[in-house]
């Protein structure tokens, strides 16, 4: 990021930050409703000291890296076989395809009978919300590729094995990358909410506690934590994908 | 090598659900070691017949002989590079590892004048540039026999006179068989030890012309008289 657009961030959060004050010291609206931000910030600042904000984001992240790991493998193999072996994908692609219309959240009733509240339900709503974004962008990143790029192989002599791994793998793996990302933003969404409904900690549960315990400044500290925790990992990810794109054209998802 | 024999082809492509007939029966021989280059106005089947050749496309009807033991490379009409690799990459795209000679890549990236932009990637590069790196990716295959569609047509005027010399040189140093399609008919000229000139699927007539000199006087009258000749071919439709 460039100074002047540190600055002009820093200034449109400030301004949130002012009125928010504003709006809450003067009484405007009740503390309940909304703390002001000096009670948010001490409450936060009491949370980090005692370590339960960390212990939160460590359960969440886990549950997101454990969801998304599988999820990655499952999408990139059965992409694999819709690439590869066409035909094998329609015993699948119809399910695939009803899925892929079925709200995550809506299955977790039935997850929790199966699996009780478990870490098990939880990596099941994160597997089934990062998949679509992963599976859909490689599948389209593998069909799009460039036939005239293939057409280069093919005159230099490579074979299918050789074109595919020099050709259409690196012509298709910023589709892939932009999936997992978008897949990774998925999955840190779905758990708060899965863990909203069934969990015994982790940010969402947490922030629902919170809720039910009259704390609103905590819940706002959760609601912040989740939406900077989600910010870094993001950037993070952005970067990867800048380091493994050098040379290829931007794709506006900065 | 006994050059290649295009036998009696023919080409039909479907389009909405109409069939166009490119190529018309065409016989024709690419004598090895040579430059032939095909001539004729857009849309007369040149890309079409050199598509056939190299084999990136079926045919419905005759044959090509002697293709399929050359070692064969291809410089298509645009460039072709892979975005995701560097100049230097791409130009050794077509080689194995244990395939690559470091100082000739090198002579190779330096006549085509990248030498300062052999890390840079395709992106980073003007059309002429990538152009000349694609012409450079199908020498450094030390190909037998190269096609060539319209390769300079993206080059300005002294490049592409650079580039000329350069491919005559080459051509001389390794007398590899050279298929070259152009809509210029001075590019035939300077080129050619055949000139084919192409019309509605069909060859319509050969030239062939004795190499005295390495740099052709276009303004020699034998060559105005040519010209004249194909410039004649061409008009009539």
């Amino acid at each position: 990021m460039n100074k002047s657009k540190v600055i002009k961030t820093s200034i449109s959060v400030a301004i949130v930050i002012l009125i928010w004050t504003i709006v809450s010291e003067m009484g405007i609206v009740s503390s309940y409703i909304l703390p002001t931000p000096a009670k948010v910030l001490d409450s936060f600042i009491k949370m980090v000291k005692s370590g339960e904000i960390f212990e939160d984001i460590y359960i969440s992240y886990i549950r997101v890296l454990k969801g998304f790991f599988i999820s990655t493998l499952v999408a990139f193999a059965l992409a694999m076989i819709r690439i590869i072996l066409p035909k094998c994908s329609d015993y699948y692609e119809g399910i695939l395809q009803f899925l892929k219309n079925v709200p995550p959240l809506s299955l977790i009733s039935l997850l929790i009978l199966w699996f009780g509240i478990g870490e098990t339900t939880k990596i099941g709503i994160i597997v089934l919300t990062a998949f679509f974004p992963i599976y859909l962008n490689t599948v389209k990143g593998f069909v799009s590729c460039d036939k005239k790029l293939l057409e280069v192989g093919e005159v230099y002599g490579y074979s299918k094995v050789s074109s595919f791994f020099k050709i259409r793998l690196p012509y298709a793996i910023s589709d892939i990358l932009v999936g997992m990302r978008i897949g990774l933003g998925y999955s840190w969404r779905a758990i708060i909410s899965a863990e909203m409904i069934a969990a015994s900690a982790g940010l969402g549960h947490m922030i629902l506690f919170a809720q039910q315990m009259s704390r609103t400044d905590k819940v706002i500290v959760g609601i912040l934590v989740i939406g900077v925790v989600g910010y870094v990992t993001d950037r993070l990810f952005a970067w990867i994908i800048d380091k493994a794109l050098r040379g290829s054209e931007k794709n506006g998802w900065d | 090598m006994d050059g290649i024999k295009v036998v009696n082809v023919s080409k039909v492509y479907t389009v909405e659900k109409e069939p166009v007939k490119v190529l018309n029966g065409i016989n024709l021989n690419i004598s090895a070691n040579k430059i032939t280059v095909i001539l004729g106005r857009s849309g007369c089947g040149k890309t079409t017949l050199l598509r056939l050749v190299a084999g990136l496309e079926n045919f419905e009807q005759g044959e090509i002989l002697g293709t399929d033991v050359m070692r064969k490379a291809y410089v298509f009409q645009e460039d072709r590079l892979m975005p995701w690799l560097s100049v230097k990459k791409n130009i050794t795209f077509g080689l194995k590892k244990e395939e690559i000679d470091e100082k000739r890549i090198q002579e190779i990236i330096e006549m085509v004048g990248l030498g300062a932009f052999e890390n840079a990637y395709p992106s980073q590069l003007s059309g002429g540039m990538k152009q000349r790196a694609s012409i450079a990716r199908a020498f450094a295959y030390k190909p037998d026999f190269i096609m060539m569609d319209e390769p300079f047509s993206a080059l300005d005027f002294f490049t592409r006179e650079q580039m000329q010399k350069e491919l005559l040189k080459i051509h001389n140093k390794t007398k590899c068989s050279i298929l070259f399609v152009t809509h210029s008919i001075d590019e035939a000229l300077i080129l050619g030890d055949k000139i084919v000139i192409l019309e509605k699927g069909l060859v319509k007539s050969e030239y062939e012309i004795e190499r005295t000199t390495e740099n052709r006087d276009l303004l020699d009258d034998q060559f105005l008289q040519l010209k004249k000749q194909i410039i004649d071919d061409l008009k009539v439709i």
